[in-house]
């Protein structure tokens, strides 16, 4: 299986901090994700999007994380996102009862229009 | 026939990858699918970190064993450590949420991992707990071959 090792990128569009996941989020790497959204937040992003399109598997310490994260945009009066939670990694949000708790979008463009 | 090996690791959430890295090359090895692979390395994923986080109270290091089986019929994987007693499937599978309610963070894990595998069982022995995680599939023919 290839795909060990978490990438974390960000890119802009416009005011909107696009955050892309690849690889799988698991108990060894999901502090590095926390880590990254704890400090858009702190640096005052108010739209953020995280795109899991590129994710290959993600465990219940991302579910935390994203949670977590969650109520940190709320303490900052921000606002969190998720894109592109497809095939299995759907199948994981829909198993833990999550797919209703976070904004989810089909694709990045439906995510961007949201903050447009 | 079958092929074991055994991955020694020290109870902290890094040594983790070690069994995640050593599941990857016998998947590879077996030609294993995709899906059942990545079932496996969740569950696996969620029993050891709940190794690391509850099975010893104290700060020392501590050790525990991971086994991993391959055989024809699929994958069974072994974690066996000395630390309190701690039955995961024990703990309540989380409620369905309602409308508007968050759930708590934790509990998730043993329940994603008993959804995803075909078999998960739990028993203390001489001092130690011995978690055993079960996933089938056919894995026949590339077993034979790789045995020649």
């Amino acid at each position: 299986m290839n795909a060990s090792v978490l990438t974390i990128g960000q890119i802009r569009a416009g005011n909107v901090c696009i955050m892309t996941l690849a690889g799988r989020i698991d108990s060894t790497n999901a502090n590095d994700v926390q880590g990254e959204l704890t400090r858009l937040f702190g640096s005052g992003e108010k739209s953020v999007v995280l795109d899991l399109g590129a994710v290959l598997y993600l465990t219940s310490a991302a579910f935390r994380v994203l949670l977590v994260a969650s109520d940190e945009a709320e303490r900052n009066a921000a606002k969190l996102v998720l894109c592109s939670v497809a095939g299995h990694v759907r199948d994981l949000f829909e198993m833990g009862g999550l797919t209703e708790v976070f904004t989810i979008h089909n694709s990045r463009d439906d995510a961007l229009k949201q903050f447009a | 026939m079958r092929r074991t090996i055994d991955i020694r690791l020290r109870n902290t959430l890094v040594e983790i990858g070690a069994a995640r890295d050593a599941l990857d090359s016998l998947g590879s090895e077996f030609d294993m699918p995709m899906k059942p692979l990545v079932q496996l390395q969740i569950a696996l994923d969620e029993v050891l970190s709940n190794v690391v986080k509850y099975s010893w109270q104290d700060d020392a290091q501590h050790e525990f064993l991971v086994r991993i089986t391959v055989h024809s019929a699929g994958v069974d994987l072994d974690i066996f450590d000395d630390g309190q007693t701690f039955d995961p499937l024990a703990a309540p599978s989380p409620s369905p949420l309602q409308p508007g309610q968050r759930p708590l963070p934790g509990g998730l894990g043993i329940h994603m991992a008993k959804k995803l595998l075909d078999d998960v069982k739990y028993e203390r022995i001489g001092g130690c707990n011995h978690i055993t995680l079960c996933k089938r599939f056919d894995l026949g023919a590339v077993v034979e071959r790789n045995e020649k």
